[in-house]
């Protein structure tokens, strides 16, 4: 149940909603922001709609979309629920699952640190990731790379950037450089690993380390799907402080926020969970930096809008995986170059751009 | 000051929270900036700290609002020590307005005065009833309601420091804190600034605030404190505090001393550089 907010004058009837879930006297008393609740809502179904065309779209067999469905709840030819179930649609979610945690990654680690730059990928978290899980498979010789030594090398990465920075409190630029820094000596060490091994490991390792959907371990799909949900709900949690954070650190601290704690919290969670999603599709940071922004551009102003940028990042990639595969079809553009082209104008276009914000 | 003092002089102010430091020192990092500090600030009044650039005043009230954590000492908000105190119960007794704090882009300044209810809130509870008072009331008393809707960045210095204090007044705390409130504004909006803290000790507020500008501070204070070198050099009414000594050991400049006619506070004329350099404290 919802009742219009009885404060003209503080909370604007026609931009938020006072959800009342126990009626007027309610101890629970949230407040929606009508915009933001419609652009999720509008991004949530672009994310059902492009899922089903995804699932509905490939070479192996043409069905039609009530076949498609059929398959998906396992009724009609065995091949099609084959196709369907067990090709097309581990596809989908493991798109989702790691545009959703990248764009919410991203989101966090821009607003704590007050840049729009600040994505894991930019300042090294991806690649470190990588760098790790390559050692592995040129280690172990298997050609699968565990989640753990992704979300390792994201760690390490993370420790180095922050460890150069000088402290944990973020100093936009300085924090930046370094990052790229830590993140250019990853991708070095990645490419000196995949030279040393045979042209077979490393050609098979090729797309994963360019970002692609077609490598996903399915162990690694599931680790990044328990994490993901928790983190959000996390990041939900997180968004009234972050709200304030975005001020400055002296005003939220006098609004009584622990900003110290509150930084930990969502930096954790934006190191958790890329080091997670590069062990599935490996380094497809540009969709830190387009989804957030997307959603930022979407939704009301002066909000952190944590689950928009989930979902924009999740609606970013399941549809740059869809043109990749179906733009040169039959041969597959992998999913990170795909993202890498949407998404460098769009680095670009904020750092040139001298009316767009830096600030989140 | 001697028990019997003490004892009376917080008795005389049972109502508005006093704030004291108790062998309070302050750095950041290996920088000492205030050491072993004894101050005691008189509840329902303005306090202004004064002294010359880099005396420490700002380092001070920082340690009072929590944002330096002091190497030594502590900070007493009526007897509590404010590092012991979980931050959103602090936040409902304390509020601080920091120096020249920035608003986002199309933040309005209804939104802006809404964040002081934070301490208040919770996820659960994210407005009440008691909310809305608070925000309606503060808009009230800083005469912003007519400009609730408006961004605060298309507002007047004067303005957007006014729905800043009003962010504050929100937080409904018995002590206000501000840092240089005034310093960046031009004289009539430095006027409108001052009135309007003067008027909240009308509700029992302990005020305290950091500023530059001596001649405001003696004119709108209750209470002056006079810092140089991470040291208290005098305190006080400002009519007895502040001397032409005074002034020349905090800023190093010679003047004359009258009182103002028409409100009886001290007045600065004839400021010229003092040509000898006397005990090398003028900086």
């Amino acid at each position: 149940m919802t009742s219009p907010i009885d404060a003209p004058s503080s909370v604007r009837q026609d931009k938020y909603y006072l959800a009342l879930p126990l009626g007027q006297r309610s101890p629970l008393r949230v407040i929606v922001d009508k915009r933001n609740l419609l652009v999720n809502l509008l991004l949530l179904g672009l994310l059902i709609l492009l899922a089903g065309i995804s699932l509905n779209t490939g070479s192996a067999a043409s069905l039609s979309l009530p076949a498609t469905l059929r398959a998906l709840f396992g009724e009609g030819d065995p091949l099609d629920i084959f196709v369907i179930r067990d090709l097309r649609l581990p596809r989908v979610v493991a798109g989702i699952a790691t545009g959703g945690a990248f764009a919410l990654a991203g989101c966090l680690m821009q607003t704590v640190a007050r840049n729009r730059l600040a994505t894991p990928g930019i300042v090294g978290l991806d690649n470190g990731a990588t760098a790790f899980a390559v050692a592995s498979v040129v280690g172990t010789g298997i050609s699968l790379a565990p989640p753990a030594m992704a979300l390792t090398g994201a760690a390490v990465a993370a420790a180095l950037t922050f460890g150069l920075t000088g402290r944990i409190g973020v100093r936009g630029y300085r924090f930046l450089v370094a990052g790229i820094g830590v993140g250019a000596v990853f991708g070095a060490i990645t490419q000196l690993m995949l030279t040393r091994v045979s042209i077979d490991a490393a050609n098979a390792a090729y797309p994963w380390t360019v970002g692609s959907l077609n490598a996903r371990p399915d162990h690694a799909v599931l680790s990044l799907s328990l994490a993901l949900l928790p983190a959000l709900l996390a990041g939900i949690w997180l968004t009234r402080s972050l709200t304030v954070l975005r001020l400055s650190d002296a005003v939220a601290i006098g609004l009584g926020i622990a900003a110290g704690r509150c930084r930990m919290a969502a930096l954790s969670v934006a190191v958790i969970l890329p080091g997670l999603a590069v062990a599935v599709a490996g380094p497809v940071g540009m969709v830190a930096l387009i989804g957030p922004e997307f959603a930022r551009q979407l939704s009301a102003r002066n909000t952190v809008p944590v689950l928009g940028a989930t979902l924009a990042g999740a609606v970013v990639m399941v549809a740059a995986d869809l043109l990749g595969r179906v733009l040169l079809a039959p041969i597959e553009i992998p999913v990170g170059i795909v993202t890498a082209l949407i998404g460098s104008p769009l680095l670009l276009w904020i750092l040139l751009n001298p009316n767009a914000r830096t600030t989140p | 000051m001697t028990q019997e003092a003490f004892i009376s002089t917080s008795a005389d102010h049972d109502s508005a929270p006093d704030i004291a430091t108790q062998g309070l020192s302050l750095a950041y990092g290996n920088v000492s900036v205030i050491e072993e500090l004894e101050l005691r600030l008189p509840g329902g009044q303005v306090t202004a700290i004064v002294g010359p650039n880099g005396c420490g005043k700002s380092t001070l009230l920082s340690g009072m609002s929590r944002l330096l954590k002091p190497r030594a000492g502590t900070v007493l908000l009526d007897g509590a020590d404010i590092q012991r105190l979980p931050s959103r119960q602090l936040a409902k007794r304390l509020a601080l307005l920091p120096q020249q704090p920035h608003a986002p882009e199309a933040l309005t300044v209804a939104e802006l005065v809404r964040f002081g209810r934070h301490p208040h809130q919770s996820w659960l509870r994210q407005w009440s009833p008691e909310d809305k008072r608070g925000v309606d009331e503060a808009l009230e008393l800083t005469g912003l309601t007519t400009l609730a809707e408006r961004p605060v960045d298309a507002l007047s210095g004067g303005q957007r420091q006014r729905a800043w204090i009003a962010m504050a007044i929100a937080q409904q705390t018995s002590t206000l804190l501000l840092d240089e409130p005034t310093s960046a504004l031009d004289l009539g909006h430095q006027v409108e600034v001052y009135e309007l803290i003067r008027s909240l000790t009308t509700t029992g507020k302990t005020i305290v605030m950091v500023i530059h500008d001596l001649i405001g501070a003696c004119r709108y204070a209750d209470h002056l404190i006079a810092m140089h070198q991470g040291r208290i050099l005098a305190e006080g009414p400002p009519h007895e505090t502040v001397t032409t000594d005074l002034v020349r050991r905090l800023y190093g400049v010679d003047c004359t001393l009258m009182t103002d006619p028409a409100t009886g506070a001290p007045l600065l004329t004839n400021v010229r550089r003092t040509r000898d350099a006397l005990d090398g404290s003028a900086t």
